[in-house]
């Protein structure tokens, strides 16, 4: 009966059909082996971890390293946990993340409906942004930052992330709004919109898809950056990923690692929420500027 | 000087040129159609009196008013898209008023005004739904009502049917039409459906490539066209061009050709004019509508110059109302209209008729029709 067969592209018989749901499990419980192991160390005892077996499940359950990674280890100077440097991200983060996708939308919005001599030029220098490795901007990035007066403040670095950012948000926007009836913008323009009202009343509210795709991109990246963070932050506005770093490396003292995976944890969290909350939409803002452009 | 003008307008992209200037008065609440093939310049004419694309050189006056440079918002326009441009994000009510909140008229005001189009158009309920859960023809409506919400001096219609499915195409038409004679605003409308244009227009202007054709009234469109252009692009089936030597011999002027099987067939030539008689020896191209070449009982009764002759028939396509037969004249298939139970046969050799009084004459080289 042909109504009763599944919808699929190949037809597989039950034995195959085991085989790939047994290969299936065996990477997914490959991929999730370290998330576990993080998760079970981080909350045994030390003695338990040095002494013992690293796969195992803890004898005594314990929420002690995840408050000592939280607020008492010892990352800087003094044993302030990671509490100072994750608000510190978040400081960073938001306003970057903010900035650059709000640019980016900007930017797409100019090169495709305000189209102008040499835009597609333009728009191939900033995608060229996207390629540049990170160590070659090191020593004139610190320049800058030093003559703007931000080196060493958490306003320098959302500066440079918004800068490395903006040649991937205004990409993503580009591709989005290239599909983007361009008979709106004109039907706007007669019925006596201007060129910011265009953007925020007509744009910006049918973008929600592409909004997500950069945010997430950004949020990602941007808390996980290492290098930028380490090279033009200081003491006050160090960001979790050299904060960790410091947690882990330091070289005195007995090795916590209980506390580490906590902190390795704490430090993962954020982007793994992000991802939760608007990852559905991820997928579907890739495909939908994909079309065009 | 009439409402609308447009003197010598001429549009340039780079070093091509697509339109060359064009000159059009449009007299106040008449119904223009610009009507032309894909590329004729027909949309381009309309986006530069819209205000959204920039005029070259020449001018385009509303009211008198000097338009160029003028921006689209202040031209007191309003204009219908072929894809409807409704803003995706908004519903219906907000689409309908968007404009009126952009000219910051107050909130009071935009609502009776809403209201009222609403009515007019039959949307009433639909003020609160999103585009998207609109029919096609639901969101023509509503195209409109945007359009007409701001009570423009002149209304700009881009294609509007050519989205919609053929039945609903027809009863959009003939709202537009009521529309217009209810409203009796002055309509500028692009189409490259030439029944949109007979039906609709109160004038049309043919174009192709860049130029005016011809402008005038449907009738004169269709009766008299300028050139070989107008002639064959607007009616369907299109006009009959059949090549004919003028033989003028005193008062009587002769168009001679020859029918299917080589017999020489003499027309005898309806208010033939001066420009006709000189071409006496030269060939040239008889234009006949295919309801002017019939059978010979089909013939309007009216006229008094109706000519016979006899030809095969090559191949009946009944259409219901009409069947088309085709045959041959001068070596150029030509189609007649004849009445729906006609005997013609494929095959058959029957009396073909043909209504001098509507025939017109084409130069053969220039293409322009000789009066």
């Amino acid at each position: 009966m042909a109504a009763m067969q599944q919808e699929s592209a190949v037809r597989t018989s039950n034995a195959t059909r085991v085989l790939i749901y047994l290969l299936l499990l065996l990477f997914a419980f490959f991929y999730l082996l370290p998330l576990f192991v993080m998760g079970v160390n981080s909350v045994k005892p030390l003695s338990e971890i040095t002494g013992g077996n690293m796969m195992a499940l803890p004898e005594m359950w314990t929420l002690e390293p995840w408050r000592k990674a939280w607020s008492e280890a010892q990352v800087g100077v003094q044993a302030t946990g990671l509490k100072p440097y994750f608000w510190n991200s978040i400081k960073m983060v938001v306003p970057a993340v903010f900035i650059s996708t709000i640019l980016g939308a900007l930017n797409g919005y100019v090169l495709t409906k305000w189209r102008f001599r040499g835009d597609t030029i333009l728009f191939g220098l900033m995608l060229f942004a996207c390629f540049i490795p990170f160590q070659i901007v090191l020593i004139p990035m610190a320049r800058m930052l030093g003559i703007f007066g931000l080196a060493g403040t958490t306003w320098g670095l959302v500066l440079v992330h918004v800068v490395y950012g903006i040649g991937f948000t205004t990409l993503y926007f580009r591709n989005y709004y290239a599909a983007f009836p361009t008979e709106l913008v004109r039907a706007a323009q007669i019925d006596g919109a201007g060129f910011f009202q265009i953007f925020w009343r007509i744009m910006l509210p049918s973008s929600g898809p592409i909004i997500v795709v950069s945010v997430i991109w950004q949020f990602t990246n941007i808390w996980n950056d290492f290098l930028f963070g380490a090279s033009f932050a200081d003491f006050s506005s160090q960001p979790m990923t050299v904060a960790l770093n410091n947690l882990v490396q330091s070289s005195t003292g007995v090795k916590e690692y209980n506390v580490h995976f906590a902190g390795a944890i704490l430090a993962a969290l954020p982007t793994l929420l992000v991802y939760v909350v608007a990852g559905r939409f991820f997928v579907r803002g890739l495909m939908a500027g994909s079309v065009k452009g | 000087m009439g409402f609308l003008d447009i003197d010598s307008a001429s549009k340039t992209y780079g070093s091509v040129e697509v339109l060359h200037n064009v000159n059009i008065s449009v007299g106040e609440g008449e119904f223009l159609v610009l009507v032309g093939p894909s590329g004729c310049g027909k949309s381009t004419l309309l986006n530069m009196i819209a205000g959204l694309e920039d005029i070259t050189s020449g001018e385009i006056r509303l009211k008198g008013n000097l338009m160029n440079g003028v921006h689209p918002s202040r031209r007191n326009i309003a204009m219908v898209f072929q894809s409807y441009a409704l803003y995706p994000n908004m519903t219906v009510a907000q689409n309908i008023t968007f404009g009126l909140e952009m000219h910051k008229v107050p909130k009071a005001e935009r609502e009776s005004a809403m209201q009222e189009v609403a009515e007019l158009l039959q949307i009433g309920g639909l003020l609160d739904r999103k585009p998207a859960q609109l029919s096609g023809g639901q969101r023509q409506r509503v195209a409109m009502g945007r359009a007409l919400v701001r009570n423009p001096e002149v209304f700009l219609f881009d294609e509007p049917l050519s989205n919609l499915d053929a039945k609903l195409r027809v009863d959009m038409r003939t709202e537009i039409k009521k529309l217009h004679q209810n409203l009796g605003t002055t309509i500028v409308y692009v189409t490259h459906d030439q029944i949109e244009a007979m039906t609709l227009s109160t004038r049309i202007a043919v174009m192709n490539e860049g130029h005016v054709q011809q402008l005038g009234t449907p009738k004169e469109i269709y009766d008299t066209p300028a050139n070989l252009f107008v002639a064959t692009f607007m009616g369907s089936p299109s006009m009959n061009l059949v090549p004919v030597s003028i033989n003028a011999n005193g008062e009587a002027v002769y168009a001679e050709t020859s029918n299917s099987f080589g017999e020489t067939v003499k027309l005898a030539v309806y208010e033939a004019g001066s420009d006709l008689r000189s071409m006496s020896g030269k060939t040239v191209t008889l234009g006949i509508r295919p309801e002017a070449l019939t059978d010979k009982d089909g013939a309007d009764h009216r006229s008094t110059h109706v000519e016979r002759c006899a030809s095969t028939v090559g191949v009946t396509e009944p259409a219901g109302s009409d069947t088309f037969v085709t045959t041959s004249f001068g070596g150029a298939d030509c189609v007649a209209r004849m009445r729906a139970d006609t005997d013609a046969s494929p095959g058959a050799v029957i009396e073909f008729a043909f209504n001098m009084e509507n025939a017109v004459f084409f130069d053969p080289e220039s293409g322009i029709r000789i009066g």
